[in-house]
């Protein structure tokens, strides 16, 4: 080889490591983890890592819209906490069906109406997006507390059927967990929705350069309303196949969900800046995720190390992709 | 060239070469500047002129060659090192803090030896009004002119006893006004001994104040001789490669009734805006950067909020409130700033000639690959845009492909009105003539343009009609073709006595 040649190949190399970086460190933890503690490839541990793709996978998912959009949503968290205390108090009232359709229908309201708070202030940047949704979390939280009066909420409380939510929460399909089938649902339909229609098209126009898509004549007011009640959505969802799993709802379990689920799809390669990314890059960042955690916890790594673990690998993703784009 | 001793030169760069990935950007490029003197560079995109300023100011590292700069060989270099060193850089996007003062501005990080802030603004005055510049130091940057900003920065460059002043295409944003006080500090400069290198397109101020100029093309120096010895033709010759008859093509001949006709546009801009727009016409809107141009034509196609104005198609009234009704009226539109208005910039060549057409290549809401990959490789087809393959990112092409890409945009779905606001800004000289035939055509096919742009020939020699602004009122309609330039600019500055 030529030195320019060589140059050259260590340069893609190069390349090819910044890109994948993350991948790669996660995947020698996860090698490492196996060989010292070989607990890890049982069949127990993978059916574990399996059901922890509940509810975090269903909040990433709607999460790369608002992210592929150009805009960010911190209030993700407040949602799950509103959809999980009122759906399940609905089931008592309302019995299970209607309370599952008012609960995913009251997530997408309030990603609505986090739309709608932005476009009215006329603010079209993430940063401001993210202050705001910041402030609508609270909101919902605030919420979901005064119509808990704080307390948490029991399945055991609830005297009328709840098949629909045992199912989801623990039920199987052969040795599938429901909700793992829930997951490749939704995985399915917006994956098509993202790849093959015209308002994820829009969307990622939008999220490329808003004020072209603009003078091209695309509605961009219209995209950021689709990807906030998208993100809504799926984070009630979440909070359904969360409480269900754990059979409890307490006005304060979305917790964190918001910064798990942006690590989820930044850690997946999408980058924070908007018109790039997939769902299916979410897909890996969520299984990174877990894979990371469920080796740190084989490891006997503290719970507290564990966040700053997580917090760390979220400030390099985002430094790994500003790299990549100078 | 060869008789001259080293001393003579101020800046002497010897076969410097730069590649980048699959592209030789600079291919042993020799030039000498002598001290004193204007130096002009003119290339087209692409020449290599911009990765050479580059390497001069530490932003990029050369490959192999040497630079030797007042005596001294430079290796690597920053650019707060070179500015100490004496040698100043002016980009095209200029190097202002936007929420500081001028004063702040030309004393930069240095406030202390200036001890304090009263002296900062004492030395900037100072500065400024060497070069004849009138401008409050207290007054924020963000509220002062592009061409006063340049005073700001030619004051900077002065403030570190610049002994060379690179500018990069500093007219592209000034009207002829503004151009004729910088030509007058560039007369200035040189005679106190300063030397400077000026980066153009425009060869008339190539001609009207360099001393020697340098041709680029294609990573290479084509040539370099006293401007008293050359002629026009011969150096655009040199620059494309080929020889190009004329710069302008004939103005499109048949004007035909009214297409559109526009009756007061009122904004915090603009005073009662109204006027009419003929089938087969380009109509040129003349004035200053900041008289109301670009306002003008975004208030029209739903840009930006304007009250109470009506615009007619055809006769019937068009209710246009945002882009997206322009479009669906007929409307097309090519943007000011083509990477921050026009191109998404990541995205590939085809998804953003089939921005605006989406309708036309889904079904249901869902897209049709093959449907857009049509579009993309018959307007790449048509218009004869440079690139490897349509799923290239827009980025990579050069800015008179770019530009091609949005025109292309437009034509897919055939507007009859076209807005082209600056359509050949930062264009080289071949692909401008291909974007002049186009717009001749599209007059042809029974459209009509609204032209804008601040390179005054351009308007003057397409335009069948130009209309004058000044400070957001029409003030003059004419024939270019029977007018004279003068009385055109005069009412373009708001002279009065002056009318159609």
């Amino acid at each position: 080889m030529s030195p320019a040649e060589k140059t050259g190949a260590l340069k893609s190399a190069a390349g090819f490591l910044r890109s994948y970086l993350l991948i790669v460190l996660i995947a020698v933890l996860v090698v490492l983890t196996a060989i010292v503690e070989p607990k890890f490839l049982s069949g127990q541990n993978m059916i574990n890592i399996m059901r922890q793709f509940g509810p975090l996978i269903m909040v990433a998912l709607g999460m790369t819209f608002v992210i592929i959009g150009g805009f960010i949503d911190l209030s993700v968290a407040g949602i799950i906490n509103l959809v999980a205390v009122v759906t399940i108090s609905l089931i008592q009232v309302l019995g299970q069906v209607p309370a599952l359709i008012v609960g995913m229908a009251l997530g997408a309201a309030c990603g609505a109406l986090n739309s709608v708070v932005i476009l009215s202030s006329g603010a079209l940047t993430q940063a401001e997006a993210l202050f705001m949704t910041f402030g609508m979390s609270t909101v919902y939280s605030a919420f979901a507390l005064l119509y808990s009066h704080g307390s948490t909420m029991h399945f055991w409380d609830i005297d009328k059927s709840k098949s629909v939510f045992e199912a989801i929460g623990a039920g199987k399909v052969g040795p599938v967990s429901v909700s793992f089938l829930i997951f490749l649902f939704f995985l399915a339909l917006l994956w098509i929705f993202q790849a093959n229609t015209t308002e994820g098209r829009s969307i990622r126009l939008t999220g490329g350069n808003k004020t072209a898509a603009e003078l091209a004549g695309i509605r961009i007011r219209r995209s950021i309303v689709v990807i906030y009640t998208i993100c809504g959505f799926m984070a009630g969802v979440g909070a359904i196949v969360l409480f269900s799993r754990i059979t409890t709802a307490a006005p304060v379990i979305g917790a964190n969900f918001e910064t798990n689920a942006i690590l989820s799809v930044v850690v997946g390669g999408t980058t924070l800046k908007g018109g790039k990314g997939s769902v299916l890059r979410t897909v890996t960042g969520v299984l990174l995720i877990i894979l990371m955690s469920n080796c740190l916890n084989l490891l006997g790594v503290s719970s507290y190390l564990q966040v700053v673990a997580k917090g760390a690998i979220l400030v390099f993703a985002i430094w790994l992709d500003n790299r990549k784009q100078a | 060239m060869s008789v001259m001793s080293e001393s003579d030169l101020i800046i002497s760069i010897r076969d410097v070469s730069k590649s980048f990935p699959g592209v030789k950007a600079l291919d042993k490029v020799s030039i000498d500047v002598r001290r004193g003197t204007v130096h002009g560079i003119v290339g087209e995109n692409g020449a290599g002129k911009s990765t050479l300023m580059k390497i001069l100011s530490g932003v990029y590292q050369k490959d192999s060659g040497t630079i030797v700069f007042d005596g001294q060989t430079i290796e690597h270099t920053t650019a707060l090192e070179s500015m100490h060193r004496g040698l100043a850089i002016i980009y095209q996007e200029l190097n202002l803090v936007s929420t500081m003062s001028v004063g702040e501005n030309v004393f930069l990080g240095r406030f202390k030896e200036m001890k304090g802030m009263r002296g900062t603004h004492a030395k900037a005055r100072e500065l400024l009004d060497s070069i004849g510049c009138k401008v409050s130091t207290g007054k924020l940057v963000s509220e002062i002119s592009v061409s006063t900003k340049q005073m700001v920065e030619i004051a900077k460059a002065l403030s570190f006893k610049s002994k060379l002043i690179i500018m990069d295409e500093p007219s592209s944003s000034l009207t002829a006004e503004e151009m004729a006080q910088l030509v007058k500090i560039i007369h200035q400069l040189r005679s106190q001994g300063i030397s400077i290198i000026y980066i153009s397109h425009k060869l008339d101020e190539i001609f009207e104040f360099c001393d020697t100029v340098t041709v680029m093309r294609d990573g290479h120096v084509i040539d370099t001789m006293p401007t008293s010895e050359v002629t026009r033709n011969d150096m655009i010759t040199k620059m494309v490669g080929r020889t190009i008859e004329n710069e302008y093509p004939p103005r499109p001949a048949k004007v035909g009734g009214t297409l559109m006709e526009v009756r007061g546009i009122n904004t915090r801009k603009l005073k009662d805006i109204s006027f009419k727009l003929r089938e087969g016409e380009i109509l040129g809107l003349v004035g200053l950067v900041g008289a109301g141009r670009t306002e003008i034509v975004r208030a029209i196609f739903g840009a930006d909020k304007a009250k109470g104005h009506e615009v007619l198609l055809g006769g019937k009234k068009a209710l246009i409130r945002n882009p997206r009704d322009a479009k669906r009226a007929g409307l097309g539109l090519i943007p000011e700033d083509r990477k921050l208005q026009g191109l998404v910039l990541t995205f590939s060549v085809e998804s953003n000639i089939s921005m605006a057409s989406m309708d036309r290549f889904s079904r249901f809401g869902f897209i049709r690959r093959s449907l857009e990959r049509g579009i993309g490789e018959r307007q790449v087809k048509a218009l004869s845009v440079k690139t490897p393959s349509v799923k290239v990112p827009v980025v990579n092409l050069s800015g008179g492909n770019q530009q091609k890409c949005i025109v292309g945009r437009w034509l897919e779905i055939a507007p009859k009105i076209f807005i082209m606001d600056e359509p050949t800004k930062g264009i080289d000289v071949g692909a401008k003539y291909e974007i002049y035939l186009l717009m001749k055509r599209i007059a042809e096919d029974g459209g009509a343009i609204i032209l804008i742009s601040s390179e005054l020939p351009e308007v003057l020699n397409m335009s069948n009609r130009v209309l004058t602004i000044f400070e957001g009122r029409l003030t003059g309609e004419f024939d270019p073709a029977t007018t004279p330039v003068d009385t055109i600019m005069a009412s373009a500055l708001g002279m009065p006595g002056v009318s159609a």
